[in-house]
């Protein structure tokens, strides 16, 4: 390395000329690499696109399965900016999306929805089931973190701690604009109202994570669910 | 970095093919006789499947990239070969990230980010530096696939150490039935640690013996 | 000479465990010293070294080793630590002498990362029937389960023991338990680690013969002390009395017999307090702060870890300024 990049004065100074020729040619040079790499990366992107899609809608649907047990039809809603909701086709979608499931006679179970926020190692996102006949978050499952192994990864397994997200009470308030009472990590032991998570010890900050994820969406997304409730029923 | 530094060879017999492929695979082993990629190899083998998928993904990017590198390396001027290589090395990763997407989403975020440093793995722009940039396509090819291949065993072997003791099964499957119990221990980093230096231990071992061996023959020969 | 006689010291210790616990504890014994003499016996032949079996070392890790672990522990998890204490802790570095860590802390440390359960499984003190019954976890079958004792335990118990140690209770409970039990000895709690008594009396003939630095177990005692008694006087309803502290769990033994390791401690005068201070500080810091209930064997072991350093900030320096100032004055 040393030897090639040695300034030119220590040795025969070369003609100006060269040097220009050899500053285009390595332009070219990186130009046309650079235009390889690019086409090869969108060739990969565009025949990637349809399997990568169709595998995460597997995913999804297994896991609003899970949430909502005994679901046999699903309907995807997009979350516009207005507050207006639409059936989505697939789950290319930047806003918030609603998961809607129905049972066999078409009856609504209820609505799966997601919630994320920083966790102590990265973003945790979780899925959360919210039944508009209960008023309550009647299930939960993290899909995604990068917590640390036997400690902050306990919100995945830890009975007592999922135990919270059985019957997690987010009534509405009055005027239907946000949710009564927000979603709030308590100490661990110290749960007092059905609102309030009770944290696990030793992983509190993941334990806070899902509770502030899950009091922001709660409370920009459940007023929206119940605005158009009808329309979500009736799988529109 | 020590790394075998060969003259431009113009055309390659078969013997020599098949020497690069198997340097890497055995000799020049990244892992255990290099000892080079240990982020990869201490972080995602904590499972068989996690190992296999890395190896699997480092020796596709390792093939292409050396391919590449190789069938440019008359044009590729001295000041920007590391730019050039490694424009290479990051748009093969990236494919390989929407590959394994594309294949599988639990694997995908199971490797995490691990995936994308990909791209810092020595081993790699070792392989460019050293070998690809002074021999010839079919050669370096072989080599990037020797290098891949021992890299992903010797993944593969700690993985299935780890896994097998640290949740009892081999590849997700169960071996021992419900009453075996799992040495928690080699599923967390510690456990990484040991397990590399257990099989640089039988490797070296291993060396030392066979290498005493055939100096005794010549000594016989002698 | 010295190995000898710190062996005549831990026997009343492993006499007493075995009256308290029963033939598990002889057994567990019995396991650890026989892992750890045939690991050394066996990694001298292989490594073609001469035999170091008969300087007494490893009997005494094993020892060591057993005390540490909860009488019923699995017999096969023994050897295992026995293998790692003696292996990884000592011969990897060279054999006696060489060790950096206390190597049966390294066993210990290794079985509590590998088998975070089992560790924790404690029986009663002075079960019925003791002498005739192995404790069930004893016998598990290498490579499998250990049984989950709180049956026998229902069946085997003279008091009300609830399958805690009494630091256990102290840090999840907040439940206190009596000083003058815990100073003789008959709770539940690791094999060797119950009798402060006991201890303190094996540790003053060592250090009555001149066979064990006693200012070790006095820095690291006292800065438990210490340490505990300030954590006590702010905030007494939440954190236990500093006499809790220096009885309870493994503190007297850790102090006495594993942070007295000759090689893996410091050499210099003020190294040597500078190190049991540590120790005691981190152990209080873990025991009151931390996720652990005790936390004296991590504590030793980053007091090994940091030994070679505080000799090298001690030594030299401290001999230096005190001429000078003794020249000025």
């Amino acid at each position: 390395m040393s030897a090639t990049t040695q300034s030119p004065q220590a040795r025969t100074p070369k003609p100006p000329a060269a040097e220009a020729a050899s500053s285009v040619k390595m332009i070219r040079l990186m130009g046309s690499v650079s235009l390889i790499c690019g086409l090869l990366i969108v060739t990969t992107y565009r025949s990637t696109l349809v399997p990568i899609q169709r595998n995460q809608e597997i995913i999804m649907k297994e896991t609003v399965a899970e949430l909502l047990p005994g679901v046999e039809k699903q309907v995807i809603y997009g979350v516009q900016p207005s507050g207006e909701i639409s059936v989505l086709k697939s789950l290319d979608y930047t806003g918030p999306r609603l998961f809607a499931g129905y049972n066999g006679s078409g009856a609504l179970l209820g609505v799966v929805l997601e919630a994320s926020d920083r966790g102590y190692a990265d973003v945790i996102r979780t899925m959360y089931a919210y039944s508009p006949a209960k008023q309550a978050i009647t299930g939960f499952k993290v899909v995604e973190l990068k917590e640390t192994p036997g400690l902050g990864d306990k919100i995945t397994s830890d009975p007592t701690f999922l135990a919270n997200f059985q019957n997690l009470d987010v009534r509405l308030n009055a005027d239907k604009t946000s949710t009564a009472h927000p979603v709030t990590t308590v100490k661990h032991g110290t749960k007092k109202n059905p609102w309030e998570v009770d944290a696990i010890s030793g992983a509190t900050i993941s334990s806070r994570a899902v509770g502030r994820a899950l009091d922001k969406s709660t409370r920009d997304l459940l007023p929206i669910v119940n605005r158009n409730l009808s329309r979500i029923e009736k799988g529109e | 970095m020590a790394l075998i530094h060969e003259p431009d060879a113009p055309a390659a017999s078969a013997g020599e093919s098949m020497e690069a492929f198997f340097n890497g695979l055995w000799n020049q082993n990244p892992v255990f006789v290099q000892v080079l990629g240990m982020c990869p190899t201490l972080a995602v083998t904590n499972s068989v499947r996690n190992a296999l998928a890395m190896g699997l993904a480092t020796t596709f990017v390792l093939v292409c990239s050396n391919t590449l590198i190789s069938m440019v390396r008359k044009l590729v001027q001295k000041q920007v070969r590391i730019a050039t290589y490694i424009l290479i090395i990051a748009t093969f990763v990236t494919i390989v990230d929407y590959l394994i997407k594309a294949i599988s989403i639990p694997v995908y975020k199971a490797l995490g980010a691990f995936i994308a440093l990909i791209v810092v793995n020595c081993i790699i722009l070792g392989r460019a530096e050293a070998y690809a940039s002074k021999n010839s396509v079919g050669k370096s090819m072989l080599d990037g696939l020797g290098m891949g291949v021992g890299f992903a065993f010797a993944l593969t072997c700690l993985g299935s150490v780890r896994e097998i003791l640290g949740a009892g099964s081999f590849l997700g499957i169960p071996l021992f039935g419900p009453n075996f119990q799992p040495w928690v221990l080699f599923l967390l980093p510690p456990g990484g640690f040991l397990t590399l230096a257990t099989w640089l231990l039988i490797f070296s071992a291993w060396k030392a013996r066979s290498k005493r061996k055939t100096e005794v023959l010549e000594e016989i020969a002698a | 000479m010295i190995m000898r006689n710190v062996v005549y010291a831990l026997l009343p210790i492993c006499a007493f465990s075995v009256w308290l616990f029963g033939i598990s504890a002889l057994a567990s014994l019995a396991a650890a010293v026989a892992s750890c003499v045939l690991t050394e016996h066996l990694i001298c032949r292989i490594g073609g070294r001469p035999a170091t079996v008969g300087d007494f070392s490893a009997v005494i890790t094993g020892l060591l080793l057993a005390l540490t672990l909860p009488p019923g522990f699995p017999l096969w998890m023994t050897a295992v630590g026995g293998l790692i204490a003696v292996g990884l802790g000592k011969m990897l570095f060279g054999g006696l002498g060489f060790n950096v860590f206390n190597p049966a802390l390294v066993g210990r440390a290794f079985l509590q990362a590998a088998f975070p359960i089992a560790i924790t499984a404690y029986t009663p003190a002075m079960a019925v029937n003791r002498f005739l019954e192995f404790i069930p976890t004893t016998l598990t079958l290498p490579f499998a389960q250990p049984l989950v004792l709180t049956e026998w335990i229902q069946r085997v118990r003279v008091d009300a023991f609830s399958g805690a140690t009494p630091l256990t209770m102290q840090k999840f409970d907040h439940a206190a338990t009596d000083v003058m039990p815990l100073f003789l000895g008959k709770t539940a709690g690791s094999a060797g680690e119950t009798s402060a008594l006991l201890i303190l009396l094996c540790g003053a003939y060592l250090i009555a013969r001149k066979f064990m630095d006693w200012r070790i177990p006095a820095a690291m005692l006292s800065s438990a002390f210490v340490v505990s008694a300030a954590f006590y006087l702010a905030a007494p309803a939440q954190y236990p009395n500093p006499l809790f502290v220096l009885f309870s769990g493994g503190l007297m033994l850790g102090a006495m017999f594993m942070a007295t390791d000759m090689v893996a401690s410091p050499v210099t005068p003020l190294g040597v307090w500078i190190y049991g201070g540590l120790m005691g500080l981190i152990t209080v810091i873990i025991r009151f702060l931390g996720g652990l209930p005790e936390g004296v064997m991590y504590a030793i072991l980053l007091g090994n870890a940091v030994s070679p350093m505080i000799d090298n900030l001690t030594q030299p320096r401290i001999y230096g300024a005190r001429k000078k100032e003794a020249a000025k004055a």
